[in-house]
């Protein structure tokens, strides 16, 4: 049983990682932009399948995939945005309308990828050597300690970024006060534009991670992992990048601890009661900061 | 259009909703090196003028001008590279931000020129030493009062030339409020020309050098300040319409 429950801490940090990411994106999304991102997941899975066409067609790893996912996908994270956000603004209503635009944006991508690599789920043969490492009592797959490694040094750069750089605080600062940061003679525009392609990076970035970390993915996979990050956020705080980190890593451990003490599909529901707990009890989330009006 | 007018709204008209109608044609005048002062009831439009003022609205008819040159739908952070600063109603402040790192942000438009940076922050601190004591504590951990000063030093460390003030002692306790009264009055001194929103109708008259009293979204006069203690017939109409006698 002890090591049964050591494997779920592992594994909910390995999975909680990649959890953290997800939501960091997204919590900058909303709190920037105010756009909720309901594509995100299929953002995320278009980095699975980057990484899987450069591996088979090209022979290029997956760690080698991580800048290619990373610089392509900020790049049509930056085009991407002028051509839907923008114009959200003239609505009355932009937070709603944008949830509905990215609904559509995520069935798009979805579509376009059911259409690319039909639906079949694939993954990615690659095996790192040693093929799993020993860590104390446990065993752990080599490519889930490296996808955990990534993703601490991801979240880090991200954190350095967002707390030691005057950019990354005028973002923080545009979460806080929308308003306020225009005044500052802070082009709003720019930042968010800014903000949507990090967050695509990060999606890119994240989509790599998913191909290590978990057995397959599909061209449906992208709305599990959406919700995933909308109950991270929400279990973080609105706008809040560090409290969707920790809730990102809490929400990990709690599903695989719960896999190891409940039946599979008890277990899933234990994510869902947190974040219905959260709402009803808790709703700024564990931290304190919220996203400004 | 004379040559002291800085900034202008030109038969303005502002609605929220596609519309509701906030502003109704109104139009009003800056003067460079004056205190203009915008007074009126609630709901008058008072801040909804001033956000116009500095592009934080766009006017669905009339014009917004700077220099005389028209600038309708030039977007806020635009206005600070021609001089002009803004203290809003609400807070301002990134409260989660250390005092000095919200004074970094307001030097964003030219944050690469280091020595610029620096003097700006240390007008700041000149003027209000209280942000170099707690220049490395969040903004939000400090007094509403503190919190003031720094949104006013945030402005003024730009050296602009206009600052658009709204409301300045809102939720202030009034032996400060009389500070920054009298601050605001010296800022003409220092070649700052001020556009003053407030609900505080005596110590913006006090202050002001000229007038416009807004009802429901229009002017409903204006005048230099002097004119209206002289007039009778004004300053009965004057408090009428804030609840405030101007002392003749």
């Amino acid at each position: 049983m002890e090591i049964l429950v050591l494997n779920g801490i592992v594994n909910g940090l390995v999975v909680g990682g990649v959890y953290a990411l997800i939501g960091m994106s997204l919590t900058l999304l909303y709190g920037v932009l105010r756009v909720v991102n309901f594509a995100h997941g299929e953002m995320v899975i278009g980095g699975s399948f980057l990484a899987y066409v450069l591996f088979h067609a090209a022979g290029i790893p997956p760690l080698l995939a991580l800048p290619v996912a990373a610089v392509s996908f900020f790049a049509l994270g930056y085009v991407a945005y002028y051509l839907l956000i923008p114009r959200l603004a003239r609505s009355d209503d932009p937070e709603s309308m944008s949830f509905l635009m990215m609904y559509g944006v995520s069935i798009a991508l979805a579509a376009l990828m059911l259409l690319l690599f039909e639906a079949d789920s694939r993954s990615i043969d690659y095996t790192f050597n040693p093929i799993s490492m020993k860590i104390g009592p446990v065993y752990v797959s080599t490519a889930r300690v490296v996808a955990l490694a990534i993703t601490i040094v991801v979240s880090a750069a991200v954190g350095l970024f967002l707390f030691a750089t005057l950019p990354g605080k005028a973002l923080r600062a545009a979460i806080m006060n929308r308003e306020a940061i225009q005044i500052m003679g802070v082009d709003i525009v720019r930042l968010s534009a800014f903000a949507f392609a990090l967050a695509t990076g990060l999606a890119g970035i994240t989509g790599v991670l998913v191909a290590l970390v978990f057995p397959a993915f599909n061209a449906f996979s992208g709305p599990e992992y959406s919700i995933i990050g909308f109950i991270v956020i929400v279990l973080g705080g609105l706008g809040n990048p560090i409290g969707a980190l920790l809730a990102g890593v809490a929400y990990g451990l709690v599903e695989q601890l719960a896999t190891v003490f409940l039946p599979q599909a008890l277990a899933q529901i234990v994510g869902f009661g947190l974040l219905v707990a959260v709402i009803l009890f808790r709703n700024a989330g564990f931290m304190r900061w919220r996203v400004g009006r | 259009m004379p040559d002291d007018i800085v900034m202008e709204l030109r038969q303005v008209s502002v609605a929220y909703h596609g519309d509701i109608r906030i502003l109704q044609e109104l139009s009003l005048a800056v003067r460079a090196g004056k205190i203009t002062g915008i007074i009126g009831p609630n709901g008058a439009g008072k801040s909804t003028a001033l956000k116009t003022l500095y592009g934080l609205l766009r006017p669905i008819e009339g014009d917004v001008l700077i220099d005389g040159a028209v600038v309708t739908g030039l977007p806020p952070w635009r206005f600070i590279d021609r001089g002009i600063a803004m203290v809003p109603q609400n807070r301002s402040l990134f409260n989660e931000l250390s005092v000095e790192d919200n004074l970094r942000l307001a030097c964003w438009s030219f944050r690469r020129d280091r020595a610029r940076v620096e003097a700006a922050l240390e007008r700041a601190y000149t003027q209000f030493p209280i942000l170099k004591e707690r220049r490395k504590q969040p903004a939000g951990a400090m007094s509403g009062g503190q919190q003031r000063f720094l949104e006013l030093g945030r402005a003024l460390a730009l050296k602009p030339r206009v600052v658009l003030l709204d409301e300045p002692t809102a939720m202030i306790a009034p032996r400060l409020s009389t500070e920054i009264y009298e601050f605001i009055h010296g800022l003409p001194a220092q070649g700052i020309t001020v556009v003053l929103v407030d609900q505080n109708v005596r110590q913006c008259v006090r202050i002001a050098d000229h007038l416009y009293v807004l009802e429901l979204g229009r002017n409903k006069v204006d005048g230099a300040t002097a004119d209206f203690a002289q007039d009778e017939q004004l300053r009965n109409l004057i408090a009428e319409w804030v609840d405030y006698r101007i002392d003749a």
